[in-house]
């Protein structure tokens, strides 16, 4: 199944002098069990579309379909709440939502939110709290002495821990050092690919969006510009000048080998993908 | 958010580009005059030039009935009071043995009136002025106290950077609102105890943040050598120019009707 707006606008303060049309008609169709990557320039509406997978912001305009809800602009839809366990949000910055005594605590609280008894919300904030790499002894120290690294991954266990089926994440790796950026990015490629989980993605890294994502989602104030393959969009030369996209770093570079008459094979996505082809090509 | 009193609304208008000094003092003289008359005639006035100043402003009528909606409730509460409480003038109406007297429903509407007129010129001034720059004018109308050492410049530092801050303060509750909703909280449901959970989700992460900013922006203000005190000059001066003086010496006109009409009429 997929997820379908249609023809669906987001006005903020609809009906005062501020109203502003943040997603204005937005027609697009996310396959499940892939990992999309939302880019965009600041401003342009990604984390209002975002917004809308958990029925955080509700259409002003059109429709949204996504598991088995359907939210309508200006209908009420029931089970809200049953839909935020199954969609899963990181916000951005997320490091801020932390607030209980103990990290083992905090993470506890979203499945127990949605009527997990304690025991079993403890055992799953255990699990997630592994699974982001945090120690097992801090567990029981305060969330807020972490540092921002460290709350980020305590937060976005605090989502995992609900288990969601989708995990929507707006720019999960803005601020932090390009290893901790890294950490993040394969811990949900893992998700991904281990358990089979949905991964809607905001990012402004496009290294990082070529070497992992299956489809790329390009808005620009308000509209989806286009949605493609991955590879497919960084090759498409006139699309990426007419929007200032950068290229990823490996797509300069294969283009410049194939420049000079390297002939490459297979589609050399990571770093340590296109140096084994090269090996093999110059050892042939 | 649905705050349309006390909120600035960028328009180009007249009235925006008055001088907030002027502005301010307007302010002053027309509560006054609101509060100095008896005479129908004097509110007849005030309501007048309530309405022009609105026109002036570009403020949709809209926006204006808009902030009275929250006030209907305490009119109806307060003339239930009066007709509880006043017992002169001619009876209006009686039922089941209980008298209206007229004092006790003029004595509302006047209140009302009242309360209303100031509604309006307050959201004028407020819906007009930029936050900074009303400060900026309560700042040079506070200027003499500092003969008696008030610290007339630090005051006013204090409420711009309140004010200034007030709504990253609110966007950032929307934000941590929003990511606690996401891990399943609910804001509007619930036991006493998932209420209690609910706010202190919310409260805790906000004054962490607070915090931050507060010590983010005292360094950032001490980086680029703030000291308080110190003399400072403006990026932005005041001049105080002809529409201004006449927008002051309106509202005097009006102070002047309503004495008027308070000792002849
Ligand atoms: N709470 C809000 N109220 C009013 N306008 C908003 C609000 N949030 C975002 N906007 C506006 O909506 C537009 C899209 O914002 P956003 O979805 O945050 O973009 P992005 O995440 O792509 O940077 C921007 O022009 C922004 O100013
Ligand atoms: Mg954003």
């Amino acid at each position: 199944m997929a997820i379908t707006f249609k023809s669906l606008s987001y006005i903020y303060d609809k009906g005062t002098p501020f109203a502003h049309v943040a997603l204005d008609k937005i027609d697009l169709s996310l396959e499940e069990g892939k990992v999309t990557a939302l880019i965009g320039e600041t401003g342009s509406g990604k984390s209002t579309l975002v917004e809308h997978l958990n029925a955080l912001l509700l259409p002003s305009e059109g429709e949204l379909e996504i598991l088995d809800y359907k939210m309508v602009a200006g209908h009420k839809t029931k089970g809200l709440k049953m839909l935020r366990k199954k969609v899963g949000l990181v916000f951005q910055f997320s490091e801020y939502q932390l607030f209980e005594e103990t990290i083992l605590k905090d993470v506890a609280f979203g499945p127990m939110n949605f009527g997990v008894t304690p025991e079993e919300a403890q055992k799953k904030a255990v699990k997630a709290l592994k699974l982001v790499g945090i120690s097992e002894d801090l567990f029981n120290n305060s969330p807020l002495d972490l540092s921002g690294g460290q709350k980020r991954r305590v937060a976005i266990a605090g989502i995992l821990a609900i288990e969601p089926d989708i995990i929507v994440l707006d720019e999960p790796t803005a601020g932090l050092d390009p290893k901790g950026a890294q950490d993040i990015i394969s811990l949900f490629m893992k998700i991904n690919r281990q358990y089979g989980k949905t991964i809607i993605i905001v990012s402004h890294d496009n290294d990082m969006v070529y070497n992992y994502a299956d489809e790329v989602v390009l808005m620009s104030k308000g509209h989806v510009v286009t949605k493609k393959e991955t590879v497919e969009f960084f090759d498409d030369d006139a699309l990426l000048d007419e929007y200032g996209i950068l290229r990823p770093q490996i797509v300069m570079f294969k283009k410049m080998l194939k420049d000079i008459g390297f002939k490459l094979k297979g589609e050399n996505r990571t770093l340590e993908d296109l140096s084994k082809t090269i090996v093999k090509e110059v050892r042939r | 958010m649905n705050l349309v009193f006390g909120k600035y609304v960028p328009l180009n208008s007249v009235l925006h580009r008055v001088d907030p000094r002027s502005k301010i003092i307007a302010l002053f003289v027309l509560l006054v005059a609101i509060f100095v008359p008896d005479s129908w005639w004097a509110y007849l006035a005030l309501s007048l030039f309530c309405i022009l100043l609105c026109a002036l402003s570009k403020i949709s009528a809209k926006t204006v009935l808009k902030t009275f909606k929250p006030l209907i409730f305490m009119m109806v509460f307060l003339l239930v009071i009066n007709c509880l409480s006043i017992k002169t003038g001619d009876v209006l109406a009686e039922a089941f043995g209980f008298a209206v007297y007229s004092d006790a429903v003029f004595n509302t509407l006047k209140t009302v009136v009242r309360l209303l007129l100031m509604i309006i010129i307050t959201t004028v001034l407020t819906a007009t002025t930029k936050p900074l720059d009303l400060t900026l004018g309560i700042e040079y109308l506070l200027k003499p106290l500092r003969v008696v050492k008030f610290p007339v410049h630090e005051m006013a530092m204090m409420i711009s950077i309140a004010l200034r801050f007030i709504p990253t303060i609110i966007e950032e509750t929307m934000r941590i609102m929003n990511a606690q909703k996401s891990r399943g909280v609910d804001f509007e449901e619930g036991s006493l105890k998932e209420k209690i959970n609910a706010i202190l989700s919310l409260i805790v992460p906000l004054f962490s943040v607070a915090f931050e900013r507060a010590y983010e922006l005292a360094d950032a203000m001490e980086a680029r050598g703030y000291v308080p005190g110190n003399a400072r000059t403006r990026y932005k001066e005041l001049k105080f120019g002809f529409i201004d003086a006449v927008y002051m010496l309106s509202a005097i006109a009006i102070l002047a009707f309503s004495i008027f009409t308070k000792i002849y009429l």
